[in-house]
């Protein structure tokens, strides 16, 4: 377990609507400027709603509001937003900038950037009007968190920017909630940015509150959902996701672009690579799975055979990583690395380095993976960490 | 013979131009796919006909029509399509039809796939040619072969040296 406690929850006597109008109130007095981070997704919809209710009583309007166009969105989401910018009440930045995206679809292209200047032939949809499309600070490798701290200048003051998380979708989400006593549904830092902050007023809400928000306050909304309530995604509100299509988890709802909205879906077709086969074999052993070895190899063979796959720039990464994992084992212990049981101390085995290799692991996530391993591991042979490290360093 | 009342019976050809669109259709086929059909055709040529309804509109076989307009498979058959012909139906019926010819198939296991295509590359042919007559993308033929243990580089082979450089 990890050693970080894990606080629980306190119930309040009032509902998470009243909360979050009195957190955002709270926000609205003590900021210079308070922007909203809009997506276009549900959760947006009611961070937006909620701070448009509390500028209104304030006599804060037009409220601020970014949106940062990621190309490839579903249609319905493009126009929701752009009924939202045409509200009296809101002053919309939409950006459309080449940020870098991951393509989980490719290994030879493990990277994307949206409104790419040099795949202007390729975008899958034309350049919104007004939209931002260069700024003084951004460069093309830039990947969203790098930049954000240049949105705000410094003569807006302290800035809060209001943003849909929400607890419910996962642990990484509620530690961030769960770890601060006071000021809970604020982040002490904004990526680097000292004088802004982000809030999260809704952190207490599940999804099924925002669609009685929507339904009660007759809130506009993305009709994407409506859409896909008309699929095998029909009230499955957790995986009912609007978001960048080819990273990892995305890439396994691509059919709901090929069924929903063949148009678009035949222009991505060409947008990036690997698409078509990421379409076809998304939730199977080729993209994911990397536990079930082919019968005739081991591991370690496998091991080497999926990083094969990536082109030369991104094998050298993947490699350091996977070099990277073989050295902390090596720290652990002098006995060599376990087939497929995880390490009882490191928590490495070569099953765990196939799963790193076919996926990338760009972000470092699976670092944390380790030590519950590990951790399963020894329950496993029913010893403690420190029987383990007498016995298997 | 039972077997005269079939529709196959009767296949016969006819000017393309004469066939028209349903306007109820709901297969899409990805460009992808449509250029896998057209390389289809013409390897193998017409091996099915295009199902019509009497007043000549398409129950099944769409693509297959839109393909015809390809000059190459225009010439293999002087213009004409191989159709058969239904008998008269109501349209709920026509719409059935459509449906049942376009969902009554399969998809192929992946497993089955990869050792398919395992099979091809050891009997000698190349990733590239896999690519061109299939309209695989290169990601699903390498990710395709490495589920059977065969690594990218023993298939598509870099054949260039790299570039020879001095100290600038």
């Amino acid at each position: 377990m990890s050693t970080q406690k894990i606080r629980t929850k306190e119930y309040l006597e009032t509902n998470c609507y009243e909360e979050s109008i009195k957190r955002t109130e709270y926000i609205f007095k003590q900021f210079d400027h308070v922007c909203v981070s809009f997506s276009g997704g549900k959760d947006s919809t009611a961070v937006l709603n909620i701070a448009l209710e509390v500028a209104r009583k304030q006599n804060k309007l037009p409220l601020h509001v970014l949106f940062f166009d990621e190309e490839c969105i579903h249609p319905p989401t493009i126009e929701y937003v752009e009924r939202i910018r045409q509200s009296p009440e809101i002053n919309m930045d939409w950006y459309c900038l080449p940020f870098r995206h991951r393509n989980a679809s490719s290994n030879e292209e493990p990277f994307w950037y949206t409104w790419d200047p040099d795949k202007k032939d390729l975008w899958v949809r034309d350049l919104p009007n007004d939209a931002i499309t260069e700024h003084k600070m951004f460069r093309k490798e830039m990947a969203f968190q790098d930049f954000t701290q240049y949105i705000f200048p410094r003569s807006l003051g302290n800035v809060c920017c209001l943003t849909g998380i929400r607890t419910e979708e996962s642990l990484r989400r509620y530690q961030v909630i769960a770890r601060k006593k006071n000021d809970h549904f604020m982040n002490s830092h904004f990526e680097g940015a000292s004088s802004t902050k982000r809030a999260f007023p809704i952190y207490d809400w599940d999804s099924k509150d925002v669609w009685i928000a929507v339904k009660k306050f007759g809130w506009d909304y993305n009709r994407t959902y409506d859409i896909y309530n008309q699929t095998r995604l029909y009230n499955r509100f957790l995986t009912q996701r609007v978001c960048p299509p080819f990273g990892e988890e995305p890439l396994r709802g691509l059919w709901i672009y090929s069924e929903c909205f063949p148009e678009l879906w035949h222009k991505m077709l060409n947008r990036v690579k690997g698409v078509n086969t990421a379409w076809r074999y998304a939730n199977t052993e080729l993209y994911s799975h990397a536990d079930k070895k082919p019968e005739h190899l081991t591991y370690k063979q496998y091991l080497n055979i999926l990083l094969d796959g990536w082109s030369d720039d991104y094998k050298n990464k993947v490699s350091d990583t996977i070099n990277r994992y073989m050295r902390f084992h090596k720290k652990e212990s002098k006995q060599p690395i376990p087939e497929s049981q995880e390490h009882p101390v490191s928590g490495v085995s070569y099953k765990f380095l196939c799963k790193v290799a076919q996926r990338g692991d760009f972000k470092g996530r699976q670092k944390n993976i380790l030590r519950r391993n590990a951790t399963n591991t020894r329950e496993k042979l029913k010893i403690t960490q420190q029987e383990a490290k007498l016995l298997y360093s | 013979m039972k077997i005269k009342k079939q529709p196959l019976e009767n296949i016969i050809w006819i000017e393309r131009d004469k066939l028209k669109p349903n306007n109820y259709n709901p297969n899409k086929v990805a460009p992808p796919e449509m250029k896998l059909l057209k390389i289809s055709i013409l390897e193998d040529g017409w091996t099915q006909p295009i199902v019509i309804n009497s007043d000549y509109s398409i129950v099944d076989g769409f693509h297959r029509w839109t393909c015809s307009a390809d000059k190459k498979i225009l010439e293999m058959t002087d213009g004409k399509v191989p159709v058969v012909m239904l008998r008269e139906v109501d349209s709920n019926h026509k719409k059935m039809s459509t449906i049942r010819h376009n969902r009554a198939r399969g998809t192929h296991a992946v497993l089955e796939m990869s050792n398919i295509v395992s099979d091809m590359v050891k009997e000698g042919l190349d990733g590239d040619e896999i690519m061109k007559r299939l309209q695989m993308e290169k990601e699903e033929v390498v990710r395709l072969l490495a589920r059977n243990g065969i690594p990218k580089s023993d298939v598509f082979k870099d054949s260039e040296f790299s570039k020879a450089w001095n100290p600038a």
